[in-house]
């Protein structure tokens, strides 16, 4: 029943798909549409002397000036224009101000450095940096409100914390800093697929062989090995930034996660599609690094990055999965699209992490699936008895911070526990049989 | 073979669920007058708090019961007769059956309180989904609310009042909170949290009258102490008893004492009709019968009747006892014979200094019999295996920790309790 206070209402109606929500839903999608499409109307003239230095707008250098090919395709939008500039100078103002502070006789600001480059200011300081800004003042302010609120979880407080300054350090002021000192722009709490980025040759020369190193490294090693031991949730719930959003901002929306089962056919389907179109696209891209010039497999490798970047990158990620925090929760991107989550959500099936079960305890509120916020019917695990790894399952611990009988725990040990969600399966208990198939494969 | 059963609480569908997977061609038919589906009863103080919706409340998705073939009836069940073997519904169709299954669940007390009868609103329970209804129907014109009698409903009708910003008043006849299960030092650390919520809560002290307005609705309560006390909400919390009043009018009941009669396979008095769930009132060959009121026995006692429709004549016997509750932000386990050990039982009672974190080990000096933990979460599944494996009181302390159950990080921290020996003490007597 809703709190008939003025501030309950509003409450209610935000976190319930009201009016409110809707609205903070079409704000935020218009934001996200500026933020990413705005580019395609208008293109500063940065100065560059090279491709690498036009990376980050993802444009050419022509003439001296950092060119998108989209620019002349569409020609420019005032809208678009206007909030573009707006946006992109006010990053401009506080990259200015950021090297003001760091050089107070102002001399180096459209100097040459000791390499004989000139500083690229639109590079240092542009929309990104005031999304970036926005983003991780998003997730400090709303880790702030986590800690509180689970003060009396240490789980809770321990995750939210590395999360915190995960985004400051290495997802926010690294990066500033790694192009003050003219080094590529490099998030090392990215990697790839979700970073694709980093493993497309076209962007090897940019990052240098030590990047490039450190790439591969951390996708094919660090991810496996990290994952198989704690689960999925040291990525999806303490490092990235998607999954910190989610879980500190988006708190709010967490419980809106649909927990139907034809969601979670659905999310099957979508997830496993979008893995599959990025390492088809990553293959791709190495393909065409490999062949000669003329190859048609080039234009193909501009094609898929084009539209993976439009599609997955900035649709999905950015506008869809964000943008519907207030309406379909707060992991929709997570749960659905996410190349990374897909890949990580394999491994997390082969290894040791779990959602333990006290058997018979279970009341069946139905507390934990409501908070779930990637849709996982817990409930109907935890009635059944069961301890279980859900391939999705991104540790948040929120089921177990929840549930008023102390039901579930999160941990990390060697047992192999169903996989499978069906009425069926539980009551008739054929999963114990396809758990030792599984215990006798690994 | 058709299976009617009567009643859509949780011994009822699990009995219905789990007899589908014994037998695929079985007619299962549920009749329920509550609901249309089956919902979490447990869980009714998260809907008036507005953490779920209703239909959250329920346990499986809707589809299930059609891909189960479980036909489900709205309808209430007024009438038996057991030669026909048939039962007929208010709307007036008539089933038949080649098992009966009644699971009907428990209905609130009311006793005979001096002005009840002139109540025509205000006055709610806090156990059905009506009961639900009413209480959301009365929240906005609600500005004080009493609630009486100090169990589990009533601390969770406290609890959701307090959410909606009504001050409570909270009559417990008992000398301290929960006597039945709590020791006096538990008791006390519930106390402190509803006092610290800002409850009013009042020990020995009894409703004596009814106060209503002009027009009916609850307005105040008198007590035992002299005091009336301001309310334009009065709920009633003060236990549950087998739903067994429709079965009295039945042209064919089954034995009733206070519950169904059964015997221990869970069958009553009537041939191939068995009840389960609040409803069923056990009666062992020897010993005295017992009713299990608590949600894991209904469901335990659901799939056992599946078992034993179908001819297993299984004897239904309780596993060593244990439950959990919250009170508020603390959390309770408890395992063992805590309810029925005998005054003075030497315990090792552990606290937290400062914390509400406690733990009661009950013991004969000899092995642990019971333990009460507040504060912190436990495995009970070992801590009953203790109880099994006679475990001594000192051991037990040792290992403690290997049953703790909290989350990463945030395990509880044993070693600054303190202990000491503290023979239990109820103080039931006044
Ligand atoms: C607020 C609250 C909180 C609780 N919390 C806990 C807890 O934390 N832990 C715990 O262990 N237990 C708890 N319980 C107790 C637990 O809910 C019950 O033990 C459990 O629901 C019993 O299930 P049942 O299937 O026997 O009966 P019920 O769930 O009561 O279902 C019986 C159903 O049958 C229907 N019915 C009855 N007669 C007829 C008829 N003639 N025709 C048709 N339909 C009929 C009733 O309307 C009802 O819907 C709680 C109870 C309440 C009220
Ligand atoms: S199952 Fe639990 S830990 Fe996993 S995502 Fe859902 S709420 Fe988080
Ligand atoms: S929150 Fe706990 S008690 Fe409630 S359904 Fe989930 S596991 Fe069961």
């Amino acid at each position: 029943m809703i709190r008939r206070t003025a501030a309950g209402l509003f409450l209610h109606d935000l976190k319930n798909r009201g009016l409110s929500a809707w609205t903070l839903s079409l704000l935020l999608i218009a934001f996200y549409g500026i933020l990413y499409f705005g580019q395609y109307y208008w293109t500063p003239d940065n100065p560059c002397t090279d491709n690498a230095s036009c990376y980050s707008e993802g444009a050419v250098c022509e003439a001296g000036a950092c060119l998108r090919e989209s620019r002349i395709e569409r020609g420019q939008d005032w809208l678009y224009r206007t909030a573009t500039v707006h946006i992109d100078e006010l990053g401009w103002k506080l990259g200015a101000s950021v090297d003001a502070a760091a050089r107070p006789d102002g001399t180096l600001a459209r100097d040459e450095n000791k390499n004989g480059l000139i500083d690229n200011w639109e590079h240092f300081g542009n929309r990104w940096t005031v999304y970036g800004m926005l983003y991780t003042l998003g997730i400090l302010l709303g880790g702030a409100w986590i800690c509180f609120k689970y003060r009396h979880n240490r789980y809770q407080i321990v995750r939210t914390g590395v999360v915190m300054m995960v985004q400051t350090s290495f997802a926010f002021s690294l990066p500033i800093l790694l192009k003050f000192f003219h080094k590529p722009e490099y998030y090392f709490s990215y990697m790839w697929p979700l970073k694709i980025d980093y493993l497309d040759p076209r962007n090897f020369a940019y990052y240098g062989e030590g990047l490039v190193l450190w790439g591969f490294f951390a996708s094919l090693a660090v991810v496996p090995v990290m994952t198989l031991l704690y689960g999925k949730r040291w990525y999806c719930s303490w490092v990235c930034g998607c999954g910190g959003l989610a879980n500190t901002f988006g708190e709010p929306w967490r419980h809106l996660s649909n927990k139907s089962s034809n969601a979670w056919k659905f999310e099957k389907v979508a997830i496993y599609t979008v893995m599959g179109v990025a390492f088809f696209s990553t293959a791709l891209w190495f393909a065409s690094a490999v062949l000669p010039e003329s190859s048609s497999l080039h234009a193909a490798a501009t094609g898929t990055r084009k539209w993976y970047g439009l599609v997955v990158t900035a649709s999905l990620s950015g506008a869809i999965g964000t943008g519907l925090y207030p309406l379909g929760g707060t992991r929709v991107w997570c749960r659905n699209f996410c190349p990374m989550a897909a890949f990580l959500g394999i491994i997390q099936k082969l290894g040791r992490f779990r959602i333990r079960v006290k058997k018979e305890m279970c009341i069946s509120c139905g507390l934990c699936s409501k908070y779930c916020e990637m849709g996982i019917d817990v409930r109907s695990y935890a009635q059944a008895g069961l301890s279980f790894t859900r391939a999705s399952c991104v540790g948040c611990g929120m089921c177990a911070e929840v549930c008023p009988r102390g039901v579930l725990r999160l941990e990390n040990s060697a047992k192999v526990d169903p996989q499978d969600l069906s009425l069926v399966s539980f009551l008739d208990e054929s999963w114990k049989g396809a758990a030792s198939s599984v215990a006798a494969k690994i | 073979m058709k299976i009617v059963i009567v009643g859509n609480g949780v011994a009822g569908v699990t009995c219905a669920m789990t007899a589908r997977q014994r037998d695929p061609h079985a007619e299962i038919t549920i009749v329920g007058g509550e609901t249309d589906y089956f919902f979490s009863r447990t869980a009714l103080m998260y809907s008036f708090m507005d953490r779920m919706t209703r239909r959250d409340l329920e346990p499986y998705e809707r589809k299930a019961y059609a891909e189960q073939r479980i036909a489900l009836r709205r309808d209430w069940v007024i009438d038996h007769h057991a030669d026909a073997k048939t039962v007929h519904l208010s709307s007036g169709a008539t089933l038949s059956y080649d098992k009966l299954v009644l699971a009907l669940g428990a209905t609130p007390n009311r006793f005979g309180w001096e002005g009840i009868n002139d109540v025509k609103e205000g006055l709610v329970h806090f156990v059905s989904m009506q009961d639900l209804d009413a209480c959301e129907r009365l929240t906005p014109s609600t500005r004080e609310a009493i609630v009486v009698g100090g169990g589990l409903i009533g601390i969770e009708l406290v609890e959701s009042l307090l959410h909606h910003g009504i001050k409570v008043t909270f009559l417990i006849r008992e000398p301290y909170y929960w006597p039945v299960a709590l020791g006096r030092e538990e008791g006390d650390i519930v106390t402190e949290q509803l006092r610290a919520h800002g409850v009013d809560v009042r020990y020995m002290e009894e409703m004596k009258r009814i106060e209503v307005d002009a027009a009916g609705r609850v307005s105040g309560v008198l007590t035992n102490k002299g005091e009336t006390i301001p309310c334009q909400m009065l709920g009633i919390c003060v236990g549950v008893r087998p739903s067994i009043d429709r079965l009295k009018a039945f042209t064919d009941p089954p034995q009733l004492s206070r519950g169904v009669v059964v015997d221990e396979t869970l069958q009553s008095s009537l041939p191939d009709v068995f009840a389960c769930g609040d409803c069923a009132e056990i009666q062992p060959i020897e010993g005295r019968s017992y009713i299990e009121m608590i949600w894991y026995s209904a469901k335990r006692q659901g799939r056992h009747v599946a078992a034993n429709l179908f001819g297993d004549q299984l004897r239904y016997a309780p596993p060593i006892f244990f439950n959990s509750s919250k009170f508020f932000e603390v959390e309770y386990t408890t395992v063992g014979e805590v309810m029925s050990l005998p005054e003075g039982t030497p315990t090792l009672f552990r606290k937290h200094p400062t914390k509400p974190l406690c733990q009661r080990i009950l013991h004969n000096g000899d092995r642990v019999l019971g333990f009460n933990m507040l504060g912190s979460r436990w495995n009970h599944e070992i801590l009953e295996r203790w109880i099994r494996e006679r475990r001594s009181p000192a051991w037990v302390v040792a290992q403690l920790a290997d049953a703790q159950f909290d989350v990463e990080f945030g395990r509880a921290n044993l070693a600054s309790c303190i202990q000491r020996e503290l023979p239990l003490a109820k103080e039931l007597s006044r």
